[in-house]
């Protein structure tokens, strides 16, 4: 980015690698497992009663790029944005991501019920590597975001499920992380919220972050995305421009032609 | 364009592990003290009335004060039961480690072990506020015909906390993520904790253990720990043996809990 000697052409250093990754998981929760399972390591291939959820999957993201991830339900997107996200391990193939990451991926899930709002902000923030000077600094557009002012001393079980994702979104959306992670958070509250979430990831995109983002709406994947990768059945089927991907995915499972 | 996002200073690792994992320690004991009226009483209030109970059912039933060295009784049984609740706690709450906090462990990916770290953390702070007590009994004590002595030994106490410290954290690597995968252990642990307690020096003293009993109960690897707490106010209690099975125990266990732990975690995560 600084560097003034690389040619024009030259591709810059990519902030996520993925390299033939593979994650399988069981089909059946039931299933038994026994200790030689355990400690077995990774086998290269499924044991009876396991799928693999994603496979042979490798791409390459440069800072900066907003990818689309398309695909119908339980073809692996949210399973792709956790392997980036490093909360889940990949069975196969190597996941390099070279910056830090915000996930808004189950935001809701860091917070605790019987907590207020105020210790909350405090200690999710804290948890992604905020640190307690920063929030101070912070702690009042992060409230003002979420428009919960009144309610800084309520314990969290006492919200609104809509301000629950409301004051989550903004904590997260908060962190100076370069790689930013939106996996249908938004499909609940408003649609004045969410509007104005849109309008926050648009103002960190042309910040220079680079954006993961899963979504059935045509509209919005368009809207920030520039590529696209289509997941089907486990397999990346098509890596390219968001408007070739959702023409590929709209021919082959869209409702209308 | 991101000269700002990459100026951002970022700290070691072992600063993040430090601060994740104090945030997630206070976070547990503010939940305990903000929900509950009597807050940091519960943490002395279960310790203390087992003390009660097993003080009136060996002193006055079973008259077992009159063996010499263990007066006054009620400190001989604190110096050991507030350990062992400690010790207790972490491992029973080691079983829901992972399955309580599946959500917040599914989106955050900080290091692990804090999830296990946390809870040897919480439950020592509560253990060390917890302290006082067996002062407060020292001192009534010295108003009646067996008064508490304190001696030199009270310096074993910081590596007695070590050796607790390090033990509870490899059992709890061991049990954390087997749970997961075997629900049955839950109650096993339990199961296991309760003949553990009356396994170890705590309502009676490793002097008054019969001979044919004494490796077992020296195979424990808590016995050399409590003997090591008892010491400062009963010093004959103190068996240099059982302080050095309990530290060889607890390295091994350490580093199974270890291997255990880094082999089973992309498992964990996946089934959580």
């Amino acid at each position: 980015m600084t560097d003034l000697s690389t040619p024009v052409t030259a591709v810059q250093a990519p902030v996520i690698t993925v390299s033939d990754v593979g994650i399988r998981f069981k089909r059946n929760r039931r299933s038994r497992r026994s200790f030689k399972d355990l400690f077995a390591g990774s086998q290269r291939r499924a044991r009876p009663g396991e799928f693999w959820a994603l496979r042979n999957v490798s791409f390459s993201v440069a800072p900066g790029e907003a990818i689309g991830v398309v695909g119908r339900n339980g073809q692996g997107k949210s399973t792709l944005l956790k392997l980036v996200a490093e909360v889940v391990y990949p069975d196969e193939g190597r996941i390099g991501v070279h910056a830090g990451v915000a996930p808004l991926i189950e935001i809701t899930g860091g917070f605790v019920d019987d907590l207020t709002v105020r210790d909350n902000v405090y200690l999710t923030a804290g948890l992604h590597g905020m640190k307690r000077a920063e929030i101070d600094a912070q702690f009042d557009e992060i409230i003002a975001f979420a428009e919960i002012g009144d309610f800084l001393d309520t314990p969290y079980k006492h919200l609104s499920s809509g301000m629950k994702v409301r004051i989550a979104f903004s904590v997260i959306s908060r962190l100076e992380e370069p790689i930013l992670l939106v996996d249908e958070v938004l499909a609940v509250g408003d649609k004045g919220f969410r509007e104005k979430c849109y309008r926050r990831i648009e103002e960190l995109l042309a910040g220079g972050r680079t954006l993961f983002f899963v979504s059935h709406n045509e509209r919005d994947l368009r809207r920030f995305c520039t590529r696209g990768l289509y997941l089907d059945k486990g397999a990346l089927v098509l890596d390219a421009s968001i408007d070739e991907v959702l023409d590929r995915y709209n021919q082959e499972y869209g409702v209308t032609p | 364009m991101s000269a700002a996002l990459e100026a951002r200073p970022t700290r070691s690792p072992f600063a993040r592990y430090r601060h994740s994992l104090w945030l997630l320690t206070t976070r547990d004991l503010k939940v305990r003290y903000s929900t509950s009226f009597l807050g940091y009483f519960w943490s002395i209030l279960d310790p203390l009335v087992m003390a009660a109970i097993y003080w009136i059912v060996f002193t006055q039933i079973f008259h077992r004060g009159t063996v010499g060295h263990e007066q006054p009784y009620i400190v001989f049984l604190l110096t050991a039961l507030l350990p062992w609740t400690w010790f207790n706690g972490v491992v029973s709450d080691a079983t829901r480690a992972f399955t309580k906090e599946a959500k917040l462990i599914r989106s955050t990916k900080i290091p692990r072990t804090i999830w296990v770290a946390r809870l040897v953390l919480s439950k020592g702070i509560e253990f060390v506020v917890s302290l006082p007590v067996i002062i407060i009994f020292a001192l009534v004590s010295l108003g009646t015909n067996t008064p508490a002595q304190l001696h030199w030994q009270i310096v074993f106490l910081p590596l007695a906390i070590i050796l607790q410290a390090a033990l509870a954290f490899g059992v709890a690597l061991i049990v954390a993520p087997l749970v997961v995968f075997f629900r049955d252990l839950e109650r096993a642990v339990k199961l296991g904790l309760r003949f553990l307690f009356y396994a170890s020096p705590i309502v009676y003293g490793l002097e008054s253990v019969p001979i044919h009993l004494k490796p077992f109960i020296a195979i424990n690897p808590m016995s050399g720990i409590l003997s090591l707490y008892r010491s400062a106010f009963f010093p004959l209690e103190l068996n240099w043996v059982d302080v050095a099975v309990s530290a060889g125990f607890t390295i091994v266990i350490l580093v199974v809990g270890a291997l255990v732990f880094r082999r089973t975690i992309p498992t964990v995560l996946k089934e959580i």
